[in-house]
């Protein structure tokens, strides 16, 4: 017994408590969410300042002889004078599964009252976007559910698609279908206990938006069971425009930890608009100067940079990706603004949304002209480019004949069938809003219409006829549907199949 | 006062005029000072108060503040004057002070560096923990 104390004593003496060295400085000035502080000589740029009370500053101006830098959370505690140390570590956020079903701030702090998030891992918000070897091309689908976008625009696993528009034109409507699509085919996978199938996760970012606005989402995902393979990142209107600066690069982050772990994820930066006004108002805070519109000079590296981190990844690289669908709202449809030309440039291809299609009653109300996917099409499974493949062409055509044909009545038979068959291409288009359908199904749809079985059917019936002809093949034709999706592609004896059925349904329709 | 961007060079300028192997020379920087005030050149308010902030910064990074909760014995203020100058350089002019708020062991902070071996900011960073 007296050894066990004698040691236990050695040890007690044996322990030193050292000192460590801290780097710190004063706060010269506070206000607006931004402060200047003096000293804090190794501070590192972007690195997390500790304010004491919890507290927590981003190093964002080195100076000769201040530090810059805005503040994450509440600033009123902060006063002048008050000592500042550095932290030694960049801003990171819990990343992994863990958050999949839970609303999150921009430091991944929970939001939606259900508890601490147990995180595995953490991410840095800013990080490089990987390199020319790390990639690979595009070539599996991101099925969006959307008749028009899966058929015209196809995107693919990987891709980062703009989705553009005015101001209620349907932009999140998209964004959200292709999250509800996509967690409705993850959980049919799951249920189904089919491993090939890769789950897409997705990430929703909500920057600058309405409380209301953003709870009717999560309401809507909620409804939908899209909710528990879905991060929502917030930073409302009400948060801090550094808030609102983060909340995409931490989205991001999250969705890098899917990526770097051969899995797919999805991300959703609702909208970019607004970050970059929340961007400029802290450049401005700030005093970095300012430039076109009064945005800093690095507004289009912020998009740049954000935007590469969505990539596809090579398999020894980690064979995942992440797909990024940003948002940016026009100015009367201006699509040749500032933050507008910069996003456009730096995806590969936009959904353009028209108000006038919109209030023509063509929803979703797609630009069938001004969208366009740039590598989506390597990524559309063969079945659809099968029966999709001239339908952009003719959609294009039939614009460009109903322009003209509202001038003269007396046209050939040709164009009038041409016109005939555009306007049913447009009814089918139209798809109610958070009623994705699933690929087969749109297989299906577009192989009728592309072999002309719609053309007996008046123009005001297509959409009746459409639901009834889906509702039919999913009650009565289920195990057709599941070939198509098996299979792939249209073969011979899926063709036969689809001629008797569907020959069959617009019989019994007429 | 703020000082233009101009003026913040300016003094920048003479603040590196006044060092001779890196180190600041007091007699030149009170001549620079002097020189200032009697011509008057464009803008010298913001010259002379951006150059006394470098002077402030150069000296701060020179003085190390050594507080301890009671007054240091010599044995033990020799040894913290031969530490410093092992860290820092012989040029460190180290000041004593008492700070019973401390509760016990020092603090001592150079320019921007800061050695905390306080029982306070131990009983902080343990109430941190909590």
């Amino acid at each position: 017994m007296s050894t066990l104390l004698e040691d236990i004593q050695a040890q007690i003496s044996g322990v030193k408590t050292s000192v460590a060295k801290e780097n710190v400085g004063i706060v010269r000035q506070i206000g607006d969410g931004a402060a200047k502080i003096e000293g804090l000589t190794d501070a590192m740029l972007n690195e997390m300042l500790d304010f004491g009370n919890g507290v927590t500053g981003l190093a964002l101006n080195l100076e000769e002889t201040e530090v810059g830098a805005i503040i994450l959370g509440d600033y009123t505690s902060v006063k002048e004078g008050q000592e500042v140390k550095t932290t030694g570590k960049l801003l990171q956020v819990p990343v992994g599964k863990e958050l999949l079903g839970r609303v999150v701030n921009a430091l991944g702090e929970p939001l939606d009252g259900k508890g601490d998030i147990a995180a595995s891992a953490a991410y840095p918000v800013e990080k490089i976007a990987p390199g020319i070897i790390a990639r690979k091309s595009v070539s599996q689908p991101v099925q969006t559910g959307i008749m028009p976008v899966d058929a015209m625009i196809p995107i693919g696993r990987g891709q980062r698609e703009l989705i553009i528009g005015d101001r209620s034109t349907g932009k999140t409507t998209v964004a959200i279908d292709t999250i509800i699509n996509n967690a409705n085919a993850n959980q049919r996978a799951k249920d189904e206990g089919d491993d090939s199938y890769r789950p897409l996760y997705c990430i929703y970012v909500a920057v600058g938006q309405k409380q209301s606005n953003v709870a009717n989402t999560i309401q809507v995902l909620e409804d939908n069971g899209a909710l528990p393979w879905t991060i929502v990142v917030n930073a409302a209107a009400s948060d801090s425009a550094t808030n609102q600066y983060l909340a995409p690069f931490a989205g991001a982050a999250m969705g890098e930890y899917f990526m770097d772990n051969d899995m797919d994820a999805l991300i959703i930066y609702d909208d970019l608009s607004k970050h970059a006004v929340a961007y400029r108002q802290v450049s401005l805070i700030l005093k970095r100067p300012s430039g076109r519109e009064a945005y800093p000079g690095d507004v289009f590296y912020l998009h740049s940079r954000l935007l590469e981190r969505s990539a596809r990844l090579s398999e020894k690289a980690g064979g995942g990706s992440l797909t990024a669908l940003p948002i940016i709202e026009t100015q009367m449809g201006d699509v040749s603004a500032y933050i507008p030309t910069n996003v456009i440039s730096i995806t590969d291809g936009q959904i353009y949304l028209e108000t006038d299609l919109f209030y023509q009653g063509i929803r979703p109300a797609i630009s069938v002209g001004l969208s366009v996917s740039r590598v989506g099409s390597a990524a559309q499974i063969k079945a659809m480019k099968q029966v999709a493949g001239k339908t952009k062409l003719e959609l294009a055509q039939f614009r460009e004949l109903a322009a003209f044909a509202q001038f003269g009545s007396d046209l050939d038979a040709k164009t009038q069938a041409q016109l005939e068959r555009g306007k049913r291409i447009v009814e089918l288009f139209k798809q109610q809003q958070y009623n994705p359908l699933p690929v087969e199904e749109q297989v299906a749809v577009l192989w009728s219409m592309q072999n002309n079985y719609f053309d007996g059917v008046a123009v005001e019936s297509i959409k009746d006829c459409q639901a009834k002809l889906q509702e039919y093949l999913r009650d009565r034709k289920a195990d057709l549907l599941g070939k198509i999706k098996a299979e792939g592609q249209v073969t011979d004896e899926i063709a036969g199949e689809l001629k008797t059925t569907i020959g069959e349904f617009i019989d019994t329709y007429k | 006062m703020k000082a233009s961007k101009q003026a913040q060079r300016d003094a920048k300028q003479l603040f590196q005029a006044c060092l001779t192997d890196g180190v600041l020379d007091e007699g030149r920087a009170l001549t620079a000072v002097k020189a200032l005030a009697e011509k008057k050149p464009r803008g010298y308010h913001g010259i002379m108060a951006h150059f006394q902030k470098l002077v402030e910064m150069d000296v701060a990074k020179r003085t190390a503040n050594v507080a301890s909760a009671t007054a240091l014995d010599e044995a033990a203020r020799e040894k913290v004057r031969a530490n410093l100058a092992k860290a820092y350089g012989d040029n460190v002019q180290v000041n004593f002070a008492e700070d019973p708020a401390l509760l016990g062991g020092m603090r001592v902070k150079i320019g921007s560096d800061v050695y905390d071996g306080s029982v306070k900011s131990r009983l902080n960073s343990l109430e941190g923990s909590f």
